[in-house]
């Protein structure tokens, strides 16, 4: 398999994600570079929904909770690609934005220059899940940058 | 920083409430409003030649300044970012509720009667202003986005809602509030409770973790989206659940805000028992306010009584939210021990004391007589509101004293004997027997018209009531427009998981056991 230097990872803990970050690593060349790139969706904006009863301090308890829970799990993801990054001696950074996540990796891709876009498959039909995805499409249109996306794991 | 923003949208908002005001007031719109009227009188003429003629006027004002003035960081600034998304919804309510609203009821006549239920369309479906409104708000939403300048003016409407509802305690007299009150507690506490179980029965034969089971039984229990808000961090929830549970709730609640109007329609309920089983079987309140709105667009009966049931509801909140506490405690080590006094004193709904404090006040006589019974009282005194043209003339007198025989009944007898003799109707008690003898169908037509005629001249509709009534509309309208800018598909999209089937079954036995309660033991009237 050919070894790239600089490869933008989009990653955020699925399985199909973790599928990329496998292949991504095992791409790199030692001392190469990793960027992880970690979207959160806009769709949490919305989930103190329609409620109006509580007051303001259950509404910020709820955000922070929210916001703590959801630092928790990117912060995990994060550590554990670091951990393999380390071991396999890679440069590792990564980015964690807010936003719709195909326009979040179409604009860190303009922020950088990247020999590689690595990105997992979309969830089979039938898996769980939340539903916030990648669009192939607007990527494949959009992106100069080769793109690689990973099959989903089979069981 | 500064949250004001350099826009001239609340300056052109102004400028097109003036518009109306203007092409309203000077006769440019009466064709159209012919054409909304549809052969009837449009009931919004009053309304549309004033509100609009004020809040542009402001609007503009302040959109001038906001648009050309220099803004800096303070509490002020705060406030006045508010203010454009605010004109921004009651600019929406304004065109739903005067032109949209109307426009599709006239398409809906054109259309005719549905099969053999009698109603039209838009009646059956709902589609009122309200419903309508909440509508447009998940379409600017999802569809085109709220714009940056009305986002903070947009997380406003809870407050209208909250406002609505502390001015609607002003509208119960003491034997409703007693009534309503009884029945709430009893099906709330059943429902809730038994919902909660429920959920926490079916969670723990489907291996869900007790985080998910908590936060799920709170929603589905007591009032959906608010009550997860308050239970998740209580409970722990992890991210994807609490996505599940308010994706569900939000799907749910959605739904039933036009799938129970359209079965009140059906079953022919009365206003206290549709507005009864909104407030018990829907699960999340503010759609709860939305049913009760779409049922009953103009009056605020309904609304009344689901309120109350909503009421009940939040007041149970803090409880529910303390027990899942204690629960999620005894099953998860680790987890942190639950401070009662803070649950309770952060999770209390302080607007309900703002609407105990207006009902309290509305006691007082300071808003209506103090016997006032739905904002309206007995006067029979020139003071009170009674006119003298309304005294019973010769002819009137005539015509009864020469039916007077057929009354038998004692007090009918004399509350009519009372009646003649003073050409006015007496006493509240007097007032009542008229109207029993009216229903009762003893008399003539002609003789029945004199009697209601006298019914109506001592029953007064109290002036501030009337104001608070118009208020409460204006305040829930603009409340339920904004909230519906805050229901994203993105968000509904979630529902999903364990929380979508647990959910689905507690919520849809809920409703349906609840509407069996209603029909069964809710009375028609309170």
């Amino acid at each position: 398999m050919n070894s790239v230097n600089h490869v933008l990872l989009a990653s955020h803990g699925t399985e199909g994600a973790m599928a990329a970050e496998r292949l991504a690593l095992e791409m790199c060349s030692k001392g190469a570079k990793l960027h992880h790139l970690i979207v959160v969706p806009t769709f949490w904006e919305g989930m103190t929904g329609d409620d109006w009863l509580n007051n303001g301090s259950t509404r910020d308890t709820f955000r922070r909770y929210l916001e703590d829970e959801l630092g928790r799990e990117v912060d995990e993801h994060c550590e554990r690609v670091s951990r393999h990054a380390e071991e396999k001696e890679l440069e590792y950074t990564n980015e964690i934005v807010v936003g719709e996540p195909d326009e979040c990796l179409i604009n860190s891709c303009r922020k950088e220059e990247y020999d590689l876009v690595i990105m997992g498959s979309p969830r089979p039909k039938g898996k769980k899940g939340l539903r916030s995805r990648m669009k192939p499409e607007s990527l494949m249109r959009t992106l100069d940058v080769p793109l690689l996306i990973v099959p989903y794991p089979s069981k | 920083m500064v949250y004001t923003k350099k826009s001239p949208a609340l300056f052109i908002i102004g400028i097109i409430m003036l518009a109306i005001w203007y092409m309203a007031d000077s006769g440019m719109l009466a064709p159209f409003i012919e054409h909304l009227a549809a052969g009837k009188k449009y009931k919004y003429g009053a309304e549309l030649t004033s509100i609009p003629l004020y809040f542009g006027i402001i609007a503009v004002v302040i959109g001038a300044w906001q648009w050309f003035g220099t803004h800096t960081e303070g509490n002020w600034d705060y406030y006045s970012s508010t203010i454009a998304g605010g004109m921004f919804i009651l600019l929406i309510a304004m065109l739903v509720r005067w032109f949209i609203a109307p426009e599709v009821a006239v398409i809906s006549m054109a259309m005719g009667k549905v099969g053999d239920t009698g109603k039209y369309i838009h009646k059956l479906l709902g589609l009122n202003y309200v419903v309508l409104g909440i509508l447009t708000g998940i379409v600017i939403v999802n569809v085109f986005k709220v714009p940056d300048w009305a986002q903070n003016g947009v997380r406003l409407s809870r407050l209208g809602l909250k406002t609505g509802v502390i001015l609607l305690g002003t509208l119960y007299s003491a034997a409703e509030l007693k009534n309503l009150g009884g029945l709430s507690i009893i099906m709330i506490g059943f429902f809730v409770l038994g919902s909660v179980g429920m959920v926490l029965w079916m969670g723990a034969r489907r291996n869900i973790p007790n985080s998910m089971g908590g936060v799920l039984s709170a929603g589905m229990g007591v009032c959906g989206v608010s009550a997860t808000v308050a239970a998740a961090p209580v409970v722990q929830a992890k991210s994807v659940e609490i996505a599940y549970t308010i994706g569900t709730i939000l799907l749910w609640g959605v739904g039933c805000m036009f799938v129970f109007p359209i079965v009140g329609n059906v079953l022919g309920m009365s206003h206290v028992q549709f507005g009864a089983w909104a407030g018990t079987g829907i699960l999340n309140s503010a759609q709860v306010a939305g049913a009760a709105l779409a049922y009953q667009p103009d009056g605020i009966e309904t609304l009344k009584v689901a309120e109350i049931f909503n009421i009940t509801r939040v007041l149970v909140l803090p409880i529910i939210v303390l027990w899942l506490a204690m629960w999620y405690v005894k099953r998860e080590e680790g987890s942190e021990q639950v401070n009662v006094g803070r649950v309770i004193f952060e999770k209390f709904p302080v607007f309900v004391l703002g609407f105990i404090l207006m009902f309290a006040l509305s006691t007082t006589g300071i808003f209506a007589p103090a016997n006032h019974y739905k904002g309206k009282y007995f006067g029979n005194t020139p003071e009170q509101g009674f006119k003298e043209k309304n005294l019973l003339k010769d002819d009137d007198i005539a015509l009864l004293q020469a039916e007077a025989d057929k009354v038998q009944r004692a007090d009918r007898k004399a509350a009519l004997q009372r009646l003649l003799e003073n050409r006015k109707i007496m006493s509240i008690d007097d007032d009542t027997a008229i109207r029993g003898l009216v229903n009762a169908k003893v008399l003539s037509k002609k003789a029945n018209k004199i009697l209601k005629h006298a019914h109506k001249a001592v029953r007064h509709t109290a002036k501030k009531i009337k104001a608070f009534r118009k208020w409460i509309t204006w305040l829930f309208a603009f409340g339920l427009v904004g909230l519906g800018m805050q229901i994203t598909v993105r968000a509904m999209k979630q529902a999903g998981g364990q929380p979508a089937v647990i959910g689905g079954v507690v919520g849809l036995t809920k409703a349906v056991l609840s509407l069996v309660v209603v029909l069964m033991l809710v009375s028609e009237t309170i």
